[in-house]
């Protein structure tokens, strides 16, 4: 082999040459020279040989040992290398390949069906056609050549992804071939699992149809397989049954899931790409179950997973996969997460959060956020450790949004007062990454890290309080109330709401920079229709209304600038509101408004009574709903104090 | 709030009355009733409003040998509604043998007859110490006659001005196991929704029946109540 690749115009002449012996060698060279050279092939892709070979192989006097030595090496420029699959796709070659196929000539066909395969492994592979194309599909799962139902399933398993795709292949006859396939050798096995999973992922139609062929010995049969010899076979077999229990009422007995977690926790053990697949697959039983995670917390799933983080050397993969099966264990349980508080996992998890790989950060920052999504945790102060601390906020800024986001769930997490952390959050340099990432261009970004910042100032000491704020600013406060995303409103009213409440002084706060935050909830209340946004201002109204004569009477002006139009409101139809929480919100508002040892109240109540106001309250006093109703007569309670009209 | 043991007394005998079945509303009093922000983020827990020094009041721990209050100060910090879950921290102010305040951590049943009924089940709590404890609540009496019959599973306390719960304080926040006392008990709790005062009785076979727990909401000066809230993710 040469040393160096050869000229330019050298290889390109010798795969044009009209002497079929000069072609012949020219492709074979370029064939031996690519194996496992990554370098080799983008050499050569730039000069301009893969169009070259399709030439060659399209030419109609090419013998069939030149065109299996210029499939296989476009094959070869396909594996594993998108560059490739791109040159291979541009070039040409695919309809050659698919016609290649039906060759006469066998070693033809193996050649143009395992370059195919490898081509249906990039997802820079064509979209298959399903419903003009099926009659060649189902040709290549009828075949006994395993190279062929490997293609079939290879192509399957790339663009089989929505239901009209799903119901085509089931309409077809596709799964009772794939069936047939679970007696054929281990690799058409394997093939027809992966691609019977992708036809029933999320499609209970299909899943009912599979689940009824043959009077439920298929489904039987794939029950079969989670105790074959051979793990993969294990392995792919669950995944199909978890499609089937996600997307159906079927195998929803105790002992087939208690089966699909016990295989699955064996099938951990497995050193390869089955260990590392087996934690997806866990993940995608348990997540959002809290029947299969409990079942999953009897058979010590967490304890198992732990034990395998202990090892040392763990591929990013399985990493990923182990954190993130954790995180949907602990998502609903408290026992789950107190069992996953009581190992000793910081080292784990300093190391998972400064990992190379991005994948790794993310799931270890999903994990954290499900275990940290408990009082009982926060409050025995498990993430006070500044070694967990600092590196998470350095993912604050990390080149990832991915990263970042989650990063942001957990933090926003661990800083709900209960642990002195906010201090070790604050000395890590956490308030000034909040503030920035609350300017983010990103609205999940920015909703995030705002969210994050309301848990910080709820019940902060004044000084914390006052340092956020600063670092904050008024201004940026009055643009995230008034921020084109509903949700970031929502929680900027929110984070407004625990600034204002605690001691007397923070109402201040609503009052700072000349009134432009009231102005800001002035004009969103006014303009909104979201019901979330309401209920969030009138309890940021009702807070500053808790505070002194000058803070209620500004609720005041804010509430009936002009007394005519009342009735029309944002807040009277507040009041009138069909949610009994927007209800009882804005009458606290008025509660606070009327508190019996404010001096200014008796004038307050005045001005409510001609606005219609308190009229209102009395027809809320037999309000439906409790709240609303002893909150009303509350109010009421006030106002009669101060005699009734 | 942690106490010491104490000598048994008897208890004695309260009888009372009936009534329906239920789903649980919330209180915003309580602070059940901060709103949740729009659901887009699942898993959302809030915060409760108002709780800034949220109840105040005192717990009888006198005994035989003397009359005794302690100061106490309690924070809902957490509810979960769908599981009958709350919890909590509680400061006890001028316990004698402690240098500070003792703060512990402590989780709730509420009873919603769907998660938890009024009988207990754990704890060294018979039905009939349930019964006992709770008759001690006024607001109870309506309820003792299906209480008597079901633990009160077929009630409807949906639209009732009272919240039953029992608190089991969990550990020490601030102070180690040997600091001589004790957290064994449980306390029976009425909440009324329309003061949002707290009233409860600890329960511990080795410590002196019926200390009472009086509470409070308390607003931190202001003249009204103030909200706050926090998204668990």
């Amino acid at each position: 082999m040469p040393a160096t690749p050869p000229s330019a115009d050298h290889i390109l002449r010798r795969l044009a040459s009209s002497d079929s012996e000069i072609k012949f060698k020219a492709i074979r060279e370029v064939k031996n020279q690519i194996i496992g050279n990554r370098t080799r092939k983008l050499s050569y892709i730039k000069l301009g040989v893969v169009p070259a070979l399709v030439t060659a192989l399209a030419q109609p006097d090419a013998t069939s040992a030149l065109i299996v030595q210029s499939v296989v090496a476009l094959g070869s420029f396909a594996c594993g290398l998108d560059a490739g699959v791109r040159a291979v796709l541009d070039a040409g070659a695919y309809p050659h390949l698919i016609r290649l196929v039906s060759a006469a000539d066998y070693k033809v066909v193996d050649a143009a069906a395992r370059s195919l395969r490898m081509i249906y492994q990039s997802k820079l592979a064509p979209k298959y056609d399903f419903e003009q194309d099926m009659q060649f599909l189902l040709s290549l799962l009828e075949s006994r050549n395993e190279n062929l139902t490997g293609l079939a399933a290879s192509i399957v398993i790339h663009s089989c992804k929505i239901r009209d795709e799903q119901k085509v292949l089931c309409r077809t006859g596709a799964l009772e071939k794939l069936i047939r396939l679970f007696d054929g050798s281990l690799s058409q096995r394997h093939s027809s699992l992966e691609s019977l999973a992708a036809i029933l992922k999320d499609n209970q139609e299909v899943v009912y149809e599979f689940v009824n062929i043959q009077n439920g010995r298929a489904l039987s049969s794939l029950i079969e397989l989670t105790k074959d010899r051979y793990s993969r076979t294990r392995l792919l077999a669950c995944l199909c049954l978890i499609c089937v229990t996600n997307s159906s009422c079927y195998l929803q007995d105790l002992g087939i899931k208690t089966k699909l977690i016990d295989v699955l926790l064996e099938l951990l053990d497995d050193s390869g790409q089955v260990g590392d697949d087996a934690s997806f697959a866990f993940s995608s039983l348990v997540e959002e179950k809290e029947d299969l995670q409990k079942l999953a917390f009897e058979a010590n799933a967490i304890e198992k997973f732990y034990d395998h983080l202990q090892n040392h050397g763990l591929r990013p993969k399985r990493l990923e996969g182990i954190f993130l099966a954790l995180s949907h264990l602990c998502s609903k349980l408290e026992c789950c997460r107190s069992k996953f508080a009581s190992f000793q996992v910081v080292n784990i998890l300093v190391d998972a959060l400064t990992h190379d790989d991005t994948n790794v950060r993310t799931a270890v920052c999903i994990c954290l956020k499900s275990v940290s999504r408990s009082i009982k945790i926060l409050s025995s102060g498990y993430f006070t450790n500044e070694r967990i601390v600092a590196p998470l906020v350095r993912l604050l800024s990390d080149p990832s949004t991915c990263v970042q986001a989650s990063a942001l769930g957990a933090i926003s997490n661990i800083l709900v007062d209960f642990t002195p952390l906010r201090s070790t959050f604050t000395r890590c340099g956490g308030i000034k990454e909040l503030v920035q990432l609350a300017k983010s261009m990103d609205s999940f970004i920015r909703l995030g890290a705002v969210c994050a910042l309301k848990n910080m100032v709820f019940h902060a000491h004044k000084m914390c309080k006052d340092r956020i704020f600063m670092e904050l600013t008024v201004s940026s406060l009055a643009s995230l109330i008034c921020d084109p995303e509903p949700y970031v409103q929502e929680e900027a009213l929110a984070l407004m709401c625990n600034f204002v409440d605690g001691s007397m002084d923070c109402v201040e706060y609503a009052f700072a920079g000349g009134g432009i935050i009231l102005d800001a909830v002035q004009r969103l209340l006014q303009k909104t229709s979201k019901t979330g946004i309401g209920i969030q201002g009138m309890y940021l109204l009702s807070n500053i209304a808790s505070g002194n004569e000058t803070h209620k009477d500004t609720i005041m002006q804010l509430l009936f600038p002009q007394a005519e139009n009342v009735p029309r409101s944002f807040f009277s139809q507040s009041l009138r509101s069909f949610d009994s929480r927007l209800r009882t919100s804005a009458v606290w508002v008025i509660v606070n408004l009327t508190s019996p040892a404010s001096p200014g109240a008796f004038g307050r109540i005045l001005k409510l009574r001609i606005v219609g106001i308190v009229s209102q309250i009395k027809r809320m006093a037999n309000d439906p709903c409790m709240d609303v109703k002893l909150r009303a007569r509350q109010a009421l309670g006030q106002i009669i104090t101060f005699g009734d009209s | 709030m942690p106490v010491r043991v104490l000598d048994n007394t008897t208890p004695s005998q309260v009888s009372g009355a009936n009534s329906g079945k239920s789903s649980f509303q919330s209180c915003s009093l309580l602070g059940v009733g901060q709103t949740p922000l729009t659901p887009k983020i699942r898993h959302i827990e809030h915060g409760v409003p108002g709780f800034r020094v949220a109840f105040s009041g005192t717990q009888n721990v006198s005994s035989v040998q003397k009359d005794e209050a302690w100061r106490v100060n309690v924070r809902i910090q957490g509810c979960d509604l769908e599981h009958g879950y709350l919890c909590g921290s509680m400061e006890a102010l001028n316990v004698p043998m402690a240098d500070t305040p003792v703060v512990t951590f402590w989780e709730g049943e509420i009873v919603d007859t769907k998660n938890y009924t009024f009988f207990t089940g754990k704890w060294e709590a018979t039905k009939e110490d349930d019964i006992r404890h709770w008759s001690k609540f006024p607001s109870f009496s309506p309820l003792l006659g299906q209480v008597e019959a079901d633990g009160g599973k077929s009630l409807d306390l949906s639209n009732y001005p009272y919240i039953f719960m029992r608190w089991k304080e969990q550990y020490f926040v601030n102070v180690g196991t040997d600091c001589g006392l004790t957290i064994a008990g449980f306390y029976y709790i009425c909440f009324s929704c329309s003061d949002g005062s707290i009233s409860g009785f600890y329960y511990d076979p080795n410590s002196s029946p019926y200390q009472k727990l009086e509470l409070k909401s308390t607003n931190d000066g202001r003249s009204g109540f103030s909200f706050s809230s926090y998204e668990l993710q």
